[in-house]
């Protein structure tokens, strides 16, 4: 599944594309919302591990503009729950994400993102 | 009288090989395969359960997803990316837990990079990397686990099958005399019977070999010792500063290194001088 979460790992590995390959952009995409648990300790926890900026964008993208652009001091109830919806309840069901560098495509299908490469694409 | 698991050797490229006789049969084996796997193990399931809230890890080789949902005592603590070769077990993955909430998979290679360098807390790679056909491939696997976590606190859990089987164990594993420390090449058939496969199924059952590497004592941490190396890492426990030679910055331990099961499993810690 894709989720913003996921998205925000991913990045294109194709064989020599090591400079601006992440993240990687939507294009084309249908998406679903599906409600889930709250859990600030968790978002707590992961977000000094997110790369902020990709998120925002990743975000505007598929049109949620609850972000703001730099990650703020205080962490409020309403900024975590914006910040848990763009992270654990939008999920990219079709699509394809494109890399920034070397315009490699990695379709999305059944909410399933492929990042297998053919054999001569591989690093 | 069932199929035996059979020695094998390798024919042409293994990534070719690996196509026909690993993934085209889980594929093939998916729905069926599932419903054979789904309690998990002690070990794996305790290393999930020690993992500090808001971490987020990779199941490289996730098959159905038995370990997505986990630790059970603590749901949405963690969040465990599944990577699987067989879609079709990924669609399987996806609803894993049953729960109604949907687990985040990627169709990918175990060898691929597609990740942002240590983007995770933690790795675990369960039952898979014994179905890479070289050691090299084998090797590489192991690097790709530690590239994916934090160089300064990622922890990896890797299990592999073993030659030496568990008493309980129905399989017997042939053993060619010389094999020593470098394991070996077995296919062992998965019994496809009739009810799974619908009824326009032919009267015989179908068997379908899966190629496995089975590990020898000592395989898999030669292994970790090798692509620890490879990745100028010091191997073994956290130097303090002032102890390491000046070269040495960062390392990874191997703070679990067993067998259970007719299994063989490593526990990984990798650490950074400040």
């Amino acid at each position: 599944m894709v989720r913003l979460i996921t998205h925000n790992l991913l990045a294109c590995h194709v064989k020599g594309c090591n400079t601006n390959n992440f993240p990687l952009q939507f294009k084309d995409v249908q998406i679903e919302l599906r409600e889930a648990e709250f859990n600030p300790d968790f978002l707590k926890g992961f977000m000094p591990k997110l790369e902020w900026k990709a998120l925002v964008d990743a975000a505007r993208q598929l049109g949620d503009t609850t972000l703001p652009l730099e990650q703020p001091e205080m962490l409020d109830d309403e900024f975590l729950k914006n910040l848990h919806h763009v992270l654990l309840e939008i999920h990219v069901e079709e699509g394809v994400m494109t890399c920034s560098n070397c315009k490699h495509e990695y379709p999305v299908s059944n909410g399933i993102p492929n990042m297998l490469l053919a054999e001569h694409e591989i690093g | 009288m069932a199929p035996q698991v059979q020695a094998t050797s390798i024919d042409g490229e293994p990534q070719v090989y690996e196509e026909k006789n690993v993934h085209a049969i889980y594929d093939e084996i998916a729905p069926h395969f599932s419903s054979t796997r789904y309690k998990p193990w002690p070990i794996i399931a305790a290393f999930i359960s020690s993992l500090p809230i808001g971490w987020i890890g990779l199941d490289s080789g996730t098959g159905n997803g038995k370990y997505l949902p986990l630790p059970f005592d603590r749901p949405g603590a963690i969040c465990t990316i599944g990577l699987d070769r067989s879609r079709n077990l990924l669609n399987i993955a996806k609803n894993a837990g049953n729960t109604g909430k949907i687990r985040d998979v990627v169709l990918g290679d175990i060898l691929g990079r597609g990740w942002r360098v240590a983007a995770f807390d933690y790795a675990i790679s369960i039952a898979t990397i014994h179905h890479l056909a070289t050691h090299e491939r084998r090797k590489t696997a192991v690097k790709r686990l530690i590239e994916a976590v934090s160089p300064n606190h990622g922890r990896v859990l890797i299990y592999v099958w073993a030659i030496e089987q568990d008493a309980l164990s129905k399989r017997t594993i042939p053993v060619d005399g010389a094999t020593g420390t470098r394991g070996q090449d077995v296919v062992v058939p998965w019994v496809l019977s009739r009810q799974d496969k619908g009824s326009q199924a032919s009267t015989e059952p179908q068997v379908l070999n899966r190629y496995y590497h089975m590990f020898a004592k000592g395989e898999l941490s030669g292994l970790v010792q090798d692509a620890a190396s490879e990745l100028g890492l010091q191997l073994g426990p956290p130097l303090g500063l002032g102890e390491a030679p000046i070269s040495i910055s960062r390392g990874v331990e191997m703070v679990q290194d067993g067998w259970e099961r007719s299994n063989y499993y490593v526990e990984l810690r990798c650490w950074e001088l400040p």
